[in-house]
């Protein structure tokens, strides 16, 4: 089994929305993302094309994070999801380093608020109780992998059923992104990998990434 | 206040923060300390100076402590020899003990019982271990592929290199209270090692501008962009050729000369700071979209 994501760009309106259910999903602090929405252009006046790309950590099958990681806390689950082990990790930031998509991030401040000055907001204050960050920390994507965990317990089907599925996966106002099992030959995601032509991002850097766009 | 805006992220090259900046310098400082223990350990070993494999030892300590206040959770440092499988921090980590080890038991070997052959097993070992720290930061640095200024197979040669001119600018500080001899001896062999040095440094740059676009800029930024001031005063004037100015004229006349080897060591010390500080600041990834 190896969790994957395909992204149709033609279908992504840059709405942020899938970083804003990742920032709510995980009560990430601010200045912390765990994905972002890449907005660019190629070519020149008139022919010009606006590029969309919704990134996360690429959770690739051959990741520079696992292996640079000298204490075991970055590690890869058997079904290729690469995590952090809060509290394995040391904070030498060699994983940082290491990623070349920049997917990681460190938390660095545990008392930065989204109002500074004011109180926490109540999603503020529930979050640090339901998914506490620790400082100091290196921080990213792990595809949802509670929800992934808990559903797949409650013998769900991440990708096909909601409760199963990454929070920017079944946010997404226009269907762009589809999650499945890679490895699995008849999954709805290798299909339209297959048949729309699915490409790696900048697969030049060579780790295999489980994230396929479709342009 | 964001560091980067969101709509900036990797849309144009961008500079490696994590390891320059803020506390991040203190890896600059790790780098170089573990390259002149090294160095050091290993020049002294050649001229026999127990007081250099002593500062060797102390400098080494200055590594794992200078590499330990990087780290966020530093009370968690054991962790770090857990991964020497894949993790060059890792690997090094455990040089750096090693070496510890191997030259305390040789540093008391060697004061309380010279010449016996368990002092010549231990400097064996040490040494080992030593030119193991000397050239273990290079790997850390040329293992990232993601940078392509550092993911060259010439830096660890480069961080050995100038790990013993390092070294042996500290031998010769190290060495004023001996002999006129063996003071020039050591000087003779640091002007040696700073031509070596200056022509590494050379290669590794020219070598480095063929290897991609990102790093042909990434030398260009060295060579003539902001970072430039601290490469050509620092790591080339500073390091290179003042102390080869000050201390070649006295060292092949054979004229033993204090105050022009302590500035010349000095200003060479200097330089390496300063290399490794720009190899860390000039390190950028290339862009994931163009901007433009």
């Amino acid at each position: 089994m190896r969790w994957g994501m395909a992204i149709e760009q033609k279908r992504c309106i840059g709405c942020y929305e899938c970083v804003l259910a990742c920032k709510a999903e995980h009560f990430l602090p601010p200045e912390i993302f765990w994905n972002r929405v890449l907005i660019g252009e190629r070519g020149k006046y008139p022919s010009v094309t606006k590029l969309i790309y919704s990134v996360r950590c690429n959770q690739c099958a051959d990741p520079a994070c696992v292996k640079v990681c000298p204490t075991g806390a970055t590690s890869q689950r058997e079904d290729g999801i690469v995590w952090v082990d809060e509290d394995k990790c040391v904070g030498c930031r060699y994983c940082i380093i290491a990623c070349p998509y920049q997917m990681r991030m460190f938390y660095e401040d545990g008392d930065t608020q989204y109002f500074p000055g004011q109180e926490l907001t109540e999603h503020e204050k529930v979050g640090r109780e339901l998914y506490p960050h620790q400082e100091g920390i290196v921080e990213k994507c792990v595809f949802c992998k509670e929800r992934i965990d808990s559903g797949m317990a409650a013998g769900l089907t991440p990708g096909v059923d909601r409760e199963a599925t990454p929070a920017c996966v079944i946010s997404c106002p226009t269907k762009a992104i589809h999650f499945g099992d890679l490895d699995d030959p008849n999954s709805e995601i290798n299909r339209i990998i297959k048949e729309k032509h699915g490409h790696a991002f900048h697969p030049e850097y060579d780790t295999d990434p489980s994230i396929f766009y479709i342009d | 206040m964001m560091r980067i805006k969101p709509y900036d992220f990797m849309m144009k090259y961008t500079p490696q923060t994590d390891w320059i900046e803020g506390h991040g310098i203190l890896i600059a400082f790790a780098l170089f300390f573990g390259g002149i223990s090294g160095g050091l350990y290993l020049a002294s070993l050649y001229f026999d100076n127990l007081v250099g494999m002593f500062v060797a030892w102390i400098l080494a300590m200055a590594t794992g402590m200078t590499d330990m206040a990087h780290l966020s959770k530093p009370m968690r440092f054991w962790r770090m020899v857990l991964k020497p499988n894949s993790s060059w921090i890792s690997r090094g980590f455990i040089l750096i003990w090693l070496f510890l080890g191997c030259a305390a038991i040789q540093l008391a070997i060697s004061y309380w019982a010279p010449g016996t052959a368990a002092e010549t097993v231990f400097k064996v070992f040490a040494g080992i271990a030593a030119f193991g720290v000397a050239i273990y930061s290079g790997f850390v640095v040329g293992y990232v592929g993601a940078i392509k200024l550092w993911n060259s197979a010439i830096i660890p040669i480069l961080f050995v290199v100038a790990g013993l001119t390092g070294g042996m600018a500290i031998l010769l500080l190290a060495s004023q209270g001996e002999t006129t001899r063996q003071i020039v001896d050591v000087a003779t062999a640091m002007v040696a090692v700073l031509v070596v040095y200056a022509v590494s440094v050379a290669i590794y740059l020219w070598i480095t501008t063929y290897e991609s676009h990102v790093a042909r800029d990434s030398v260009m930024l060295l060579l003539k962009g902001s970072i430039a001031p601290v490469f050509w005063i620092g790591v080339v004037l500073i390091g290179i050729v003042v102390p080869i100015a000050i201390i070649a004229p006295y060292a092949f006349t054979e004229a033993a000369q204090t105050a022009a080897f302590i500035i010349g060591a000095v200003f060479a010390i200097i330089g390496g700071v300063a290399l490794r500080y720009v190899i860390l600041k000039a390190g950028v990834y290339a862009p994931l979209l163009p901007a433009e």
